[in-house]
């Protein structure tokens, strides 16, 4: 094994950061200061917009690997059911899936050895990354963004215009958090976690950093040099806060809003030096199993109206006009007999209408 | 059956079954996982850490061992920190040995295999369960995708696939590995009504419903110790119990393969493995060979091909998830 070199970084031991959270969380702020301290972020990467000036230090394929992949399981980026997890689960046990996630992560290896992956559909996923970096022999750590759901619920409705109500995007932040904490727990193949509040990275993102790198032992961080912090500096801006939003203003309903309120304060907790305990652990689990069950319950209230959406949909595939005849079905079939058997074959292979053996 | 549990025919009401989602407060989120053992003292110390950090919990029912299994079962939890995951019970009778003797036991006869594992799964408090076997070892990428899945499935009703190859042990530096036949049985499954045991030919089975939903982890994920000092068949009433049926064709392909390594021949599909000095072998297969092995997994002779309809059926369905 080599021996690790404070200045050489093709010495450090292969890591990969992984960083989770919900949309809007600061997750582009946290990758974005990684990149600048020395971690590679696997390029191309997602061109920055209006929505998020900086960039997104978003890989490219990553974010198409997985759109195709949530298409796959029927799962949206902002799902709100619990069993949207078996779901992506299912999807990420499937091998070519394992192969194309590792043969990614290694071709990336091969430009540095310590690598930040980002994106808002990543938590979907963390179990098939944490499988690529097993076989390729890196080990796996996870930043977790931590935003008061209040802020990234408005933080949504202002930059994507989403016309679906607070109460489902609440719905699908506790659903996203409540199992991202439960996904990232301590693993034979880790190197830990940390969560991180997005007001502290905004606030003293020098601090906040060291305290990342320092618990997760990224090596580029800790020996990053001066005109990098400087560049951090001018990266970072503490006013990005921009929204101040009180949960009250969400106007959730009660048990949602109860168990939104619990969940971000346990959350909390986790971002405090020693905080992320068996305790907090045995609380949010008591949450999730609350969430699932009230997620549960309203299902089978509103069974009703998934019933009438199957109805509709069903209607509309009657009501839609047969597909056109191809042109052999235009043909009479006394013509079409006549033609010999080995005759058809060949006309049906041109045509790319074989029929199965 | 009953909508509360089983009563046996022998009378030990102290062993009658009471369905674990009838009691007060019905089962808790998370899975289990169920080894039912004898003699696996050897195994052990490989089989239950993986485990016990992968599952929310690890029973343990001893059936008669005569090795000290359960204080190494309760060592080993200690020496991981994880004691507090792990319970044991014991299982008083003896079970049918597979094969002619589970035939003629009758189902709810204390002696059966399938009372003997419905009792063992009457105790699980979780609403998923994984049925394990005390030989059994996740590698690395195994036990990280057991442990995903144990809290992913939730209260899907869906059964789990696990693909396990052979790793015959002749000393603590050298063994070798199976990878002649596609295996993946079925060891995940919710608890429930629908998911009980029952009598088959020539050992248990699990009911389902149908339609159930089913999903397979890929090979290579975990390996099943034999030693070629030990008798592994001592479970079967004797090796003719497996000569004919295409159900037993995994057990043939194990008395072939031990007995050609007991010759000293290393049948096609075997991989001779030497662990590097001071690694343990089951160590070195588990968290080096496989989880760095090329991708997809080169496992199965033609010649063990699925034969049975059913077996054929769950190869076309892996095939097309594994997008072959």
């Amino acid at each position: 094994m080599t021996e690790l070199s404070l200045t050489d970084p093709t010495t450090y031991p292969r890591k990969v950061l992984f960083v989770a959270g919900a949309g809007r969380s600061g997750t582009s702020t946290m990758a974005g200061l990684m990149r600048l301290m020395g971690l590679h972020v696997p390029q191309p990467e997602v061109v920055a917009d209006e929505t998020n000036p900086k960039g997104f230090g978003e890989p490219r394929w990553v974010v198409d690997h997985h759109d195709r992949l949530l298409k796959e399981a029927l799962v949206q980026v902002s799902d709100s059911r619990p069993e949207a997890w078996f779901e992506t689960g299912r999807v990420a046990t499937r091998e070519p899936e394992r192969i194309a996630t590792a043969e990614w992560l290694e071709s990336h290896f091969q430009v540095s050895p310590e690598l930040v992956v980002k994106d808002p559909r990543l938590g979907w996923f963390l179990g098939l990354w944490r499988v690529a970096a097993v076989r390729t022999g890196a080990t796996p750590v996870f930043a977790t963004m931590l935003r008061a759901p209040s802020e990234v619920v408005g933080s949504k409705q202002t930059y994507y215009a989403n016309r679906l109500g607070s109460a489902h995007l609440a719905a699908s932040w506790l659903n996203m958090m409540l199992h991202t904490e439960r996904g990232t727990r301590e693993s034979v193949a880790d190197g830990g976690r940390v969560f991180v509040r997005y007001e502290d990275l905004l606030t003293d993102w020098v601090k906040t950093s060291m305290y990342v790198a320092e618990t997760l032992q990224l090596q580029h961080v800790l020996h990053a040099d001066s005109e990098q912090i400087r560049d951090g500096h001018r990266f970072v801006d503490p006013n990005l806060r921009r929204m101040s939003q009180s949960l009250d203003d969400l106007g959730l309903p009660p048990r949602l809003h109860e168990l939104t309120g619990s969940t971000w304060e346990e959350l909390n907790k986790l971002a405090d030096p020693g905080g992320d305990t068996p305790a907090v652990h045995e609380a949010l689990d008591q949450l999730r199993e609350a969430y699932v069950d009230l997620y549960e319950e309203s299902a089978a209230i509103s069974r009703s109206s998934v019933v009438a959406a199957e109805q509709r949909l069903k209607r509309q595939r009657s009501d839609a006009p047969p597909p056109a005849p191809s042109g052999a079905d235009r043909i009479p079939h006394g013509v079409r007999a006549a033609i010999p058997p080995s005759v058809r074959r060949g006309l049906r292979k041109v045509a790319g209408r074989e029929r199965p053996a | 059956m009953s909508a509360t549990g089983l009563a046996n025919l022998e009378g030990h009401s102290d062993f009658d079954i009471t369905w674990p989602w009838t009691r007060p407060g019905g089962l808790r989120p998370g899975s289990t996982a169920v080894l039912r053992v004898k003699d696996e003292a050897r195994s052990l110390p490989w089989v239950l850490p993986p485990l016990l950090r992968a599952t929310d919990h690890v029973l343990v029912v001893d059936n008669g061992s005569t090795d000290g299994t359960p204080e190494v079962a309760a060592r080993t939890s200690q020496d991981v920190g994880l004691s507090h995951k792990l319970s044991q019970a014991t299982y008083p009778f003896a079970v049918a040995r597979a094969g002619a003797e589970h035939l003629a036991t009758p189902e709810l006869s204390v002696h059966s295999l399938s009372y003997f594992y419905n009792w063992c799964f009457a105790q699980v408090e979780t609403r998923y369960s994984w049925k394990w076997d005390g030989d059994m070892v996740l590698t690395t990428e195994g036990e990280v995708s057991i442990g995903d899945l144990g809290w992913q499935v939730g209260d899907v009703q869906s059964i789990i696939r696990v693909p396990r190859h052979g790793l015959y042990l002749e000393s603590e530096s050298k063994g070798f590995l199976d990878l002649g036949l596609r295996n993946a049985e079925e060891w995940g499954f919710p608890m429930g009504p629908d998911f009980v045991f029952t009598k088959a030919y020539e050992w248990e089975i699990r009911t389902t419903p149908q339609p159930v939903r089913s999903i397979g982890l890929p090979h290579g994920l975990c390996v099943e110790l034999k030693y070629l000092d030990g008798d592994e068949f001592a479970h079967w009433t004797d090796p003719a119990s497996f000569a004919t049926s295409y159900r037993n064709k995994r057990k043939r392909r194990e008395w072939t393969v031990y007995n050609a390594l007991l010759e000293g021949t290393v049948l096609p599909g075997v991989h001779e493995i030497t662990a590097p000095p001071g690694v343990h072998i089951v160590d070195h297969v588990t968290q080096e060979w496989l989880p760095r092995a090329p991708r997809p997994l080169e496992v199965g002779l033609p010649e063990l091909a699925p034969q049975s309809p059913a077996q054929q059926a769950l190869a076309s369905r892996e095939a097309s998830e594994s997008g072959k």
